[in-house]
């Protein structure tokens, strides 16, 4: 869908895109990255606002800087801001954006409607804007952004400004978005949890850089490594296991033991269970090793 | 027990979301839409009643001297005041309508553009198929149809008025020739005021700053041209810096009238034509490079 290849823009003296190589595929993508790392300045390039300095992009199989109208037609796209004309009608302006997308009159009428129930704004789509609050008027952009049918829908910061409630609702219709609706989704945020909740992918920046990308189960790493939590003597079951050629991390109670790919499935296991049993412990938690997204984060030093 | 809903009662709340495979514009529909809701947003069409008092009454002032004109025509054209030139010309009409047309050009560009960047609306736009140019072409076009409203829309109707009750012009020809004169006038007052009200608009987010900022430049421009040429007897090529009075001087060569002023008279019409297509065209660049240089609110 989005495919980069040594991105570079440059903003004066400011390098904003420093050779980033990322492609972005079907489904949900989170584009991670603290302020300033280069997120905003990706998504202009993706919607052919700004002229790449070096490297290449594709945008649905177009080249954004030749064919901008052709690619930006066939894109969704929610600022992060949330002022909108105050004295419009919900329903005006998501018709009036689908319009701008190249819909037909009637077509996009019928469209800002569908759009405006989809994100549950259905029996207020008539009211102005001005009177809608911060978690309305987000649906709203999410509406008019998915109103015209796009193959890929860029959101920035969706959840901004939003209660924990509004927010898990907010989650809830990008993830039916990108399921359902068969929408592609970007999701550009700085909040890591929501981005491991809803995204398939994640594509993280640092000061213009992809330092990490792919699948979110891949990226946190599920299913390599083991943790075990005993109930005592920790540093004992380790010794045992690094006797067997395990290396382990010991953290109170808890034994962090790495995966070793040259090993066959279900060994670190044995191991573990053998060396509990010399040991004569009871085990309070046995499980895959998990990393979060917060983990994947301070390791690239974000 | 409840009585069971009746069948008339149902309704649908949930039409589900659905797969468009119909056609598409491109740039050349974004540009069309937006120049149509830009049309609507500046007379107050969908919008709340506050909204449609100043666009409302700039077109009663622009049409209410032409309503008079006719209605004075029809009382005395069977009187021995038929012949007295009560009515003005349509070369002399936009010297009636001018404040009017002040009040246009300092509210229609305001709104259009000011309003998109201060509510994020460009950052919008530029997301769609329209690029810098095509939303100002797109915008532009719309100021020019709304000012074409009281530019053009009044002399038109004396034409019509005026043909109908047996004094306008002889035969299809002339009435031809009128139309194409009119036509073009009315352009003319809009276009320059279009490029000059979108040029000051392009340098604020703020409606009245605009709103001010053009009817300063206006008024100081007749001001300084007034100054140079009657008072310190400067070439009345200096007339020239009058903004309000450039095109309407243009308006009266079209039409084929004499300047009231004696030095207005004696410039070329050349000279005319060249300060008026250089003005519209500097204050059009100075926009197109301010849009160039807009950072976009994301």
């Amino acid at each position: 869908m989005v495919v980069g290849t040594g991105l570079t823009r440059r903003f004066g003296r400011t390098t904003a895109l420093d050779g980033a190589t990322f492609s972005v595929g079907p489904g949900i993508t989170g584009l991670l990255g603290a302020n300033g790392a280069g997120k905003t300045t990706l998504l202009g390039l993706v919607l052919g606002l700004h002229r790449p300095d070096g490297g290449s992009l594709r945008v649905l199989g177009l080249d954004p800087t030749r064919a901008g109208p052709e690619v930006r037609a066939r894109i969704g796209y929610s600022p992060e801001h949330h002022r909108l004309p105050p004295d419009t009608r919900a329903h005006d302006l998501v018709r009036h954006i689908a319009e701008v997308h190249g819909l037909p009159r009637r077509e996009a009428t019928n469209r800002a409607s569908d759009a405006l129930w989809s994100v549950g704004l259905g029996e207020e789509r008539f009211r102005p804007v001005g009177t809608m609050s911060t978690g309305q008027r987000q649906r709203v952009k999410l509406a008019q952004a998915i109103a015209h049918d796009p193959r890929v829908v860029l959101l920035d910061e969706p959840t901004d400004g939003l209660d924990p409630v509004q927010r898990d609702d907010m989650l809830a219709l990008i993830r039916r978005i990108g399921t359902d609706l068969g929408i592609h989704v970007v999701v550009s945020s700085h909040l890591l949890d929501e981005v491991e909740r809803i995204c398939d992918s994640a594509v993280i920046l640092r000061e213009g850089r992809v330092v990490a990308s792919g699948a979110i189960h891949a990226l946190t790493g599920r299913g390599l490594g083991v943790l075990v939590e005993v109930d005592e003597r920790a540093d004992e079951v380790a010794g045992r296991l690094l006797l067997r050629g395990l290396e382990t991390t010991v953290d109170g109670s808890r034994i962090t033991i790495a995966h070793r790919p040259d090993q066959p499935a279900g060994a670190t296991h044995d191991a573990v269970r053998d060396a509990v049993a010399e040991a004569g412990v009871g085990i309070r938690r046995l499980s895959d090793r998990t990393v979060s997204l917060e983990d994947v984060f301070l390791e690239v030093g974000v | 027990m409840s009585a069971p809903p009746q069948a008339g009662a149902a309704r649908i709340l949930d039409r589900g979301y659905r797969p468009y495979e119909g056609r598409r514009g491109g740039t050349v529909a974004a540009v069309r839409a937006l120049t149509v809701h830009s049309v609507q947003r500046a007379l107050g069409l969908k919008r709340p009643a506050t909204q449609k008092i100043l666009p409302a009454l700039a077109v009663f002032i622009a049409y209410v001297p032409a309503i008079v004109f006719v209605g004075l025509t029809l009382l005395v054209r069977d009187t021995v005041l038929a012949n007295e030139n009560l009515v003005p010309s349509y070369g002399e009409y936009y010297s009636f309508i001018s404040a009017a047309i002040l009040v246009f050009s300092a509210f229609v560009a305001p709104e259009l553009i000011c309003t998109d960047r201060r509510t994020g609306m460009l950052g919008l736009y530029l997301a769609s198929p329209l690029g810098r140019s095509s939303y100002l072409a797109a915008k532009a076009t719309a100021v020019v149809v709304v000012l074409a409203l009281v530019t053009l829309g009044p002399p038109l109707l004396m034409l019509l008025a005026f043909t109908i009750i047996g004094q306008g012009p002889d035969g299809p020809a002339a009435l031809a020739r009128l139309f194409g004169e009119m036509l073009l006038g009315g352009l003319v007052v809009a276009v320059l005021q279009a490029s000059l009200s979108l040029a000051v608009s392009s340098t604020t987010t703020r409606r009245a700053a605009a709103s001010a900022g053009i009817v300063l430049l206006l008024l100081a421009s007749t001001a300084v041209s007034d100054a140079l040429v009657d008072g310190a007897g400067a070439a009345p090529e200096w007339f020239c810096l009058d903004l309000v009075q450039l095109p309407f001087e243009l308006v009266r060569r079209i039409y084929g009238e004499r300047s009231t002023s004696v030095a207005v008279a004696g410039i070329q019409t050349g000279t005319l034509v060249a300060a008026y297509v250089g003005w519209t065209v500097l204050f059009a660049a100075f926009t197109w490079w301010r849009y160039r240089r807009i950072e976009v609110d994301r």
